[in-house]
């Protein structure tokens, strides 16, 4: 991911127009947030707010979404990582502001890149139910006791866009599955323990 | 004919000559046959190997195959009745003598019955349905060291693979868990484990 381009530099700039700091913040926010796909509508709803033509405001949303992600990506936490970024000539109070948006985010922005990044579907929940089972077709009476497990399961977010498809499946465990499962589990458990203690 | 245990159902007709013809076997003879029945009833799915056997014990006591299939399909309504009503081996016995067998055989059959029990119930419950049965689980665990969004991640992931049994196919499912979800499923998983130990 390239650092600040001339041409981001002097989009920058017209920040300088916004309203207000808060504006500036939501702006910010908004340019991380957002896929490179929906950088135009966000420039053209940022448009009226800024005052500034079309063309402008799409230079400066793309500039602010470079700035952003380039900022994220690099993991930089410090303010003087940041302050870096920029030329020595660049408006000094321009660079502050967005040093202080950028650090007052960047834990939250961290996160959220985490969670949006590529995976297997994803556990969002699990639910179970022990269940007796006393009679079937092939003994009429009996008590075996066995467990229903359901998982919520969210498909690769990157792939649904705003609507995460959420599948459950509902299995059957009988107790020896139960157990072979825990084994399992608990090896990982222990090697987990053994990584952590490194 | 009294009441019987191992079924409410009116029997076939040849069960009384079946029953007759068997008690014409010798001791020996009849404890062979009853040996090659349970083995058959304990694995259910040799049956050609059961087949085999049945074919071999017909030639060696110079018996036709035909009347002693017959037979065998007689003798294997009591076992399958005991089974799916969980019958003592008192109830066996008593079934037979009512059908006609004689006291000495239908003893020793339901002698055979209670050694061989634990393993053919166990076999029937696990013969009972299952919904989506969990066959099989794959697990690895690693760390992701960067991504497109971040140079450097150092976060530990857990993938899962499930193997379901849905109907008759198997199906593969994939799931990834975060280090916190994998305590906390591990948690509930436990929790599962005491559950079904305290209603077993």
């Amino acid at each position: 991911m390239a650092a600040l381009r001339d041409g981001d530099l002097v989009a920058l700039q017209l920040l300088l127009k916004a309203p207000s700091k808060d504006a500036v913040r939501q702006l910010c926010q908004e340019c991380f947030s957002s896929p490179p796909a929906a950088l135009g509508p966000l420039a053209q709803r940022a448009c009226p707010g800024l005052a500034v033509s079309a063309e402008e405001a799409e230079q400066l949303v793309s500039a602010l979404h470079n700035l952003t992600r380039h900022v994220v990506f690099r993991g930089l936490t410090r303010a003087e990582d940041i302050l870096c970024l920029f030329p020595e000539n660049f408006h000094q109070n321009l660079k502050n502001l967005l040093t202080k948006i950028i650090l007052e985010n960047i834990s939250a922005w961290r996160n959220e890149a985490q969670a949006s990044q590529i995976s297997l579907p994803r556990l969002v929940d699990m639910d179970w139910r022990v269940d007796i089972k006393t009679s079937s077709d092939s003994i009429v009476r009996m008590a075996v006791p066995t467990c229903l497990l359901q998982l919520k399961i969210q498909e690769d977010a990157a792939l649904c866009g705003n609507n995460p498809v959420v599948s459950a499946l509902t299995m059957e465990l009988s107790k020896e599955t139960l157990d072979t499962m825990l084994e399992g589990l608990g090896r990982i458990r222990d090697q987990l323990s053994a990584v952590a203690n490194k | 004919m009294g009441l019987l245990n191992f079924t409410r159902e009116p029997l076939p007709e040849a069960v009384s000559a079946d029953m007759h013809n068997l008690n014409q076997l010798s001791a020996q003879q009849f404890s062979a046959l009853t040996e090659v029945l349970f083995r058959f009833l304990t694995e259910p799915k040799e049956v050609e190997r059961f087949l085999t056997q049945l074919s071999d014990f017909a030639t060696m006591n110079k018996i036709s195959l035909g009347p002693l299939k017959n037979i065998v399909k007689s003798i294997l309504l009591v076992p399958n009745g005991a089974l799916k009503r969980n019958l003592s081996s008192e109830q066996v016995r008593a079934d037979f003598i009512a059908l006609g067998l004689s006291e000495e055989k239908a003893s020793y059959f339901a002698e055979q019955w209670k050694v061989n029990s634990p393993t053919l119930t166990r076999l029937a419950v696990g013969q009972t349905l299952m919904i989506n049965q969990l066959i099989d689980m794959e697990w690895k665990f690693g760390v992701t060291a960067g991504s497109s969004e971040l140079e450097k991640v150092g976060s530990i992931f857990l993938q899962l693979k499930l193997v379901i049994k849905k109907g008759s196919q198997l199906e593969n499912v994939y799931v990834e868990l975060t280090l916190p979800q994998f305590y906390s499923f591990l948690h509930e998983m436990e929790r599962v484990k005491t559950s079904l130990e305290s209603f077993s």
